[in-house]
């Protein structure tokens, strides 16, 4: 019993809500062995292309965001989910608000992720880094997470335990900023059951699709895993955690930061130059809250270092610490602008994001997994072996992924930018600088097997240890608990501030709104940054039947459109990439990662013919080149019937087309097609590509960087 | 003019509002953890082990 427990206080029998716990425990590692197995096959497919296999719905483009969101929503979601309700009712004495909510948000949630197994190997996706399902699920998302929400704050409401425990205050930041997050992102105006334009364009869709994406890792991946950290940590090293104080300065100064960040994905952009400076220096700020987390879970092991020998759970445990703090260290690190200049849209954030997803979130839900699993169903664990060779095997993997990416993204960082005496660019053919770190791209993958590895047989155990359970129905464990710290009168702030639930959630909204509204808002008012004399016209209807199909097919996966101030991206793209370029753009194309060349001014550099041959096999254009082929480009038509809605949307969010270019936009873009296609078909093509989604894709590439200033567009404006 | 006047509100006294309010919550949070007897405050790092837990270790 606690110190501060009530006098006099009645003691109550309750029984805890484990079986949803164990349905999120059972989701979380079947979706796991999906999320591990789809990051395979992509890393396979980077390395040897023909694992592509000529299919649609498994190619990289499609893949890649079916990983990141297996990984992210299904696999740590439902382990968080497990953590979150079987520490939270324990935490708070109280049994969960409803069960009849609590198996709303598990059924909606599995369903939620079954929509995305579904539709983005279909291609349907907004291309919005892990935001890219589309408005049905998006509003399917919001729901569950309400639900969450209602369930759990009204646990809060019924507690009771005055004090809310460290880690709960990290439970109510992820609630709430995950919320505010995906709703903020996810506006969108839908043109089709299974599209839809965002609000925001251009610049405005860079920085709160970054602010999002972020957050995402910082509140979806981050505070959650502290708030388990805290309480798995010292429940498995029998001993409370090693600060109480610094915890209260670790919470504070990690919600108010992280989301400030944001930015430090848009460096060098066209994003103006204070919001790229405040994103740098808040993310070199971060380094003190994290490092701060990481030693307080760290010194909470201090003077168990047997523990550390024997115990496999702690193994795991402080693996995951040391992640998080490699991780910590190194994100920041990457947000200096010079740094950034090196290594973003390289493989060496593909490792860094990667030490953090396998090292921290990874090891951390196995080691939670390993703790949780034998009490929930009231058994021992079937073989501390086999999760030791678990252990062995995932940290091998790790570092094998992580080295070997870092060390790719460093290699093709410094041969991308590399300028011999007279000026002119060392590597001037970009599949040299993709040859060369191939090697690497194999020993990643031989990384990810072995997690993998690792990963199946830590579930092989748990399967076992969950057949270990008693075959007899058992009774509920009742629990005996007291009311406590509800007498207290404490005169110190933030002692108070800890036993109100609803003020420490206002707090913590405010917290994470005011960097939110800071970095926001200003870049609403787009005009403010756009020079009315370089607007450019926006793409015509076949070119945005293009960008439907470039969209679909995940090309900004591979490819950015921003071409940063560096000499040696203008000396190999052209000139640096403007805000007016992409003003129209809903969503922005300016991708994260380099795998192929910046396509941002690639209009007209190339024949139309060329264009055809490299989408349908790469290689007879470029002999090394590690691009999947397209050859469904040539089968699939074209979606000519929906760009007059696509238009009218556009039109209503500030995109200047006329009357007559929406009503006539199918009629327009069907004749520009069958030019097109005539003219590639003199030059061999087969006929009747006309309505064929390849001539639509040609037709937007051959526009990128190709839409001159206007006076008339600037009269409009 | 107007809207560099806006431009210029935002780019600068906006920002600088913002990190007004983080460092005056920020050190105010600090000097109060810091100032609080750390038996105290560590009296609530025992809550996991409180009669709520069911299973002991």
């Amino acid at each position: 019993m606690t110190a501060h427990a009530d006098h006099n206080s009645q003691t109550e029998n309750i029984v805890y809500d484990d079986q949803i716990v164990k349905y999120f425990t059972l989701a979380t590692f079947g979706w796991g062995i999906a999320a591990l197995l789809f990051g395979l096959i992509a890393a396979l497919q980077l390395a040897y292309w023909p694992m592509n296999m000529n299919m649609e719905w498994i190619t990289f483009g499609r893949l890649r965001p079916l990983h990141t969101n297996a990984a992210i929503f299904a696999f740590a979601g439902n382990a968080i989910f497990a953590g979150m309700y079987y520490s939270t009712q324990r935490l708070l004495k109280a049994r969960l608000f409803s069960d009849f909510l609590s198996k709303i948000h598990f059924w909606g949630w599995q369903f939620v992720i079954l929509c995305a197994a579904v539709t983005l190997p279909l291609g349907y996706s907004q291309s919005k880094e892990y935001a890219e399902l589309e408005w049905p699920i998006d509003i399917l998302i919001a729901l569950v997470w309400v639900i969450f929400a209602i369930n759990f704050f009204m646990t809060i409401k019924n507690r009771r335990e005055k004090h809310l425990y460290v880690g709960i205050w990290f439970y109510i930041a992820t609630i709430i900023t995950v919320a505010m997050l995906h709703i903020v992102n996810s506006i969108e105006i839908p043109i089709s059951p299974l599209k839809s334009l965002p609000v925001w364009g251009g610049i405005q869709d860079a920085l709160v699709q970054w602010w999002y994406g972020h957050n995402a890792v910082a509140f979806f991946l981050t505070t959650p895993f502290l708030g388990l950290m805290y309480y798995f940590v010292p429940k498995a090293a029998n001993r409370p955690v090693y600060s109480y104080r610094l915890s209260i300065i670790h919470f504070w100064a990690l919600v108010f930061i992280y989301i400030w960040a944001g930015p430090h994905h848009l460096l060098y952009t066209s994003l103006p130059d204070w919001a790229q400076s405040l994103g740098m220096v808040f993310s070199l700020m971060l380094w003190a809250p994290s490092w701060g987390g990481m030693i307080n879970g760290l010194m909470t092991l201090k003077g168990a270092f047997k523990e550390l020998i024997q115990n496999p759970v702690i193994k795991f445990f402080v693996a995951a610490l040391t992640f998080y703090g490699m991780a910590t260290f190194e994100g920041p690190l990457l947000s200096i602008k010079s740094v950034s200049a090196l290594g973003h849209y390289t493989d060496w954030i593909v490792g860094h994001v990667h030490s953090g997803a396998l090292g921290w979130n990874g090891m951390l839900i196995m080691g939670m997994m390993l703790w949780m699993v034998p009490r929930l169903w009231k058994t021992e664990l079937y073989s501390t072996k086999l999760a030791e060779n678990s252990f062995w095997i995932s940290l091998t993997g790790v570092l094998f992924y992580y080295v070997s990416m870092t060390v790719a993204g460093i290699t093709q960082g410094l041969m991308l930018n590399g300028i011999n005496g007279e000026g002119k660019l060392m590597y001037p053919d970009f599949v040299e600088t993709v040859t060369k770190i191939v090697p690497l791209y194999w020993v990643r993958a031989i990384g990810g097997a072995l997690f993998v590895t690792g990963y199946l047989i830590f579930i092989y155990n748990m399967y076992k240890t969950i057949k270990l359970a008693p075959k007899e129905a058992t009774e509920p464990v009742v629990v005996k608990v007291t009311r406590t710290g509800w007498s207290e009168k404490s005169h110190e702030p933030h002692r108070q501030l800890e036993g109100m639930g609803l003020a420490f959630s206002v707090l913590t909204f405010i917290a994470v709104l005011v960097g939110s509204v800071i970095e926001i808002y200003p870049t609403l008012s787009l005009h403010k940054y756009v020079n009315p004399a370089q607007t450019t016209t926006p793409f015509s209807a076949l070119e945005i039947a293009g960008r439907g199909v470039y969209v679909a097919e995940g090309c900004y996966v591979c490819h950015s459109q921003q071409i940063r101030p560096i000499a040696a991206e203008v000396l190999r793209y052209g000139p640096a990439s403007t805000i007016e370029e992409s003003m129209w753009d809903r969503p922005h194309q300016w991708g994260s990662k380099r795998t192929g060349p910046d396509l941002a001014r690639v209009g007209k550099k190339y024949p139309d013919m060329w264009h055809f041959q490299h989408m349908i096999n790469p290689r007879a254009i470029t002999p090394n080149s590690i691009m999947p082929n397209y050859p469904w480009l040539l089968e699939k038509n074209t979606d000519f019937l929906s760009l007059r809605r696509e238009f009218s949307v556009m039109k209503d969010l500030g995109v200047p087309y006329d009357q007559d270019t929406i009503a006539n936009a199918d009629i327009v873009a069907q004749k520009q097609a069958k030019m097109i296609a005539e003219e590639l078909e003199k030059q061999g093509a087969p006929k009747g590509l006309e309505k064929k989604q390849i001539v639509a894709l040609i037709a937007y590439l051959q526009a990128l960087g190709q839409k001159a200033v206007t006076t008339e567009t600037a009269e409009n404006k | 003019m107007k809207q560099e006047g806006l431009k210029f509100f935002t780019d600068t006294y906006l920002t600088i509002i913002g990190f007004l309010i983080f460092f005056s919550y920020f050190i105010y949070v600090t000097v109060n953890a810091l100032r609080t007897p750390k038996k105290q405050i560590n009296e609530f790092a025992h809550i996991p082990f409180s009669n709520g837990e069911d299973h002991g270790k």
